[in-house]
């Protein structure tokens, strides 16, 4: 008499299709708690449903099919149901030891967002905080170029994206997804379900800081991320022309929509100093980025200098902080850093009494 | 933007948001369930209300509250929809009855000032 194994059990099962997934029910994996005792076979079918009108069917299906085989001598069936999950619930859940979610947006490309990104997470993680990176640029990730990463992130057992650790920081980037320089092509529903997963299905563990590299612009994708992210606050990058003022206010207006604080915005690339005098050439004007944020009211975080090592030092992968920590634009990213930290706490502290993220059971909603 | 300070629920079939500004606002579940303000119960077009009140069972009720972003209140219900988003702005003008100054939070009872239902 053959020994009856798990395997032949399965394969077995294999020939019983869900009538509506149109697939076998161990790929879909409804098979449980597979039991064989000598001839003795136990399982049980969880399906989706409990009201499933196919499941006295299915059941006699299952028990047809393995009492088919040869050693088997009983089968017990138990159907079971779990219904799907919707895809809100409890999606904050691996958000909730992250205390600052900080997105860093501008209204146009070519700003030097991911750059600022870059650098004001290694400044912030100098100071002793916990710092995490999510490089939400869908359309054009340079996070792992920036801090020189080549590993891709890890799934875990529970399906969960484990962020790339480099220095102290945690980063996940599109770009860790990306064949080389293929590009992502990708239509706007993918997108934004994309972004969804980044935010909400990555196990961030315990941070202060979670900084997202916003997409430039305020298209569907920035607006999906301010909307569902809990963001504290949102730093904007410009650089000192009209246009880009222009476009940074939309930026602003866009976060303020969603009601996230809008902590100030940043004026990169005010000047540039040359190698011969200590002079400030104010190449692209002066002064917008101070003009825009006294005109909207929200606070100016300072201007970052250009330097050709800043760009050298986000294309090897050692951001200017970290490669010339007493450079100009390193000092500036480092003052950043100070303001954005101590925004955030007077912002927390003006809150405390305020409801913040929550994810509540109707039974758990307390009663006055 | 109004945000809510706290939420509470008031036995089985009220939901009491207590307002950044003191102000409380109560919410038949019910009634909040039927205002539902998502893209399958209202024409994003015309905005004319397409859920009908037949539609709700009578003891529906939120299976869960959860914040979206900064600046919603999203709910499951218990009869399957989970797809409605109240903004705060929204949620605090669907009670306007409650923003007389009476109702401004002065804790003189134990219990919370009862005031008019959605």
């Amino acid at each position: 008499m053959p020994a009856v194994t798990t395997e032949l059990v399965l394969e077995a099962l294999r020939h019983v299709q869900d009538p509506d997934l149109h697939r076998d029910i161990v790929s879909l994996g409804f098979v449980k708690n597979l039991n064989i005792d000598g001839g003795a076979v136990r399982f049980d079918v969880e399906l989706t449903t409990p009201a499933c009108p196919v499941k006295e069917d299915l059941k006699r299906q299952c028990e047809h099919m393995v009492s088919a085989l040869p050693g088997v001598t009983a089968v017990d069936v138990t159907m079971t149901a779990q219904p799907a999950r919707g895809n809100m619930e409890k999606r904050t859940a691996l958000l909730k030891d992250v205390r600052h979610i900080v997105a860093v947006a501008s209204g146009k490309g070519g700003v030097g967002k991911s750059t600022a990104t870059a650098n004001l997470a290694i400044a912030l993680a100098n100071t002793g905080a916990k710092v995490g990176v999510l490089d939400a640029d869908i359309y054009g990730p340079s996070m792992s170029l920036m801090f020189g990463i080549i590993k891709a992130p890890e799934i875990n057992a529970e399906k969960k994206l484990v962020p790339v650790t480099s220095r102290s920081l945690k980063v996940v980037s599109m770009a860790m997804f990306d064949e080389g320089e293929k590009g992502v092509v990708w239509r706007g529903p993918m997108v934004s379900q994309m972004i969804q997963n980044f935010v909400h299905n990555v196990v961030w563990g315990e941070l202060d800081y979670l900084l997202i590299d916003m997409p430039p612009g305020t298209g569907d994708v920035q607006l999906t991320l301010t909307q569902n992210a809990p963001l504290s606050g949102a730093v904007i990058i410009t650089t000192p022309q009209d246009v880009s003022v222009l476009d940074a206010k939309k930026g602003l207006r866009m976060f303020q929509s969603v009601n996230v604080p809008v902590l100030g915005i940043v004026e990169n690339m005010s000047y540039f100093v040359c190698d011969e005098c200590t002079k400030k050439h104010y190449i692209f004007r002066r002064g917008g980025g101070r003009r825009i944020a006294e005109s909207l009211g929200v606070p100016f975080l300072g201007e970052v200098p250009l330097e050709p090592e800043v760009a050298e030092g986000g294309d090897s992968g050692t951001p200017i902080v970290e490669r010339r920590p007493g450079s100009p634009a390193a000092l500036a990213y480092k003052a950043l850093a100070g303001s954005v930290a101590s925004s955030l706490s007077i912002l927390s502290a003006g809150q405390a009494g305020l409801l913040g993220s929550f994810d509540l059971k109707w039974e758990e909603v307390p009663e006055p | 933007m109004m945000i809510p300070a706290s939420l509470h629920r008031l036995g089985d079939r009220t939901l009491l948001v207590t307002w950044n500004d003191g102000r409380r606002s109560e919410y038949d579940v019910r009634a909040l369930r039927l205002a539902c303000p998502c893209a399958s119960c209202v024409n994003e077009w015309t905005g004319e209300r397409t859920l009908r009140p037949a539609q709700v069972p009578e003891n529906v009720r939120p299976v869960r509250l959860f914040s979206v972003g900064r600046y919603a209140l999203g709910v499951a219900w218990s009869d399957g929809h989970d797809t409605g988003i109240y903004g705060f702005d929204y949620l605090r003008r669907l009670n306007p009855a409650l923003s007389g100054a009476e109702t401004l939070e002065t804790p003189v009872s134990p219990k919370p000032p009862r005031s008019e239902h959605l």
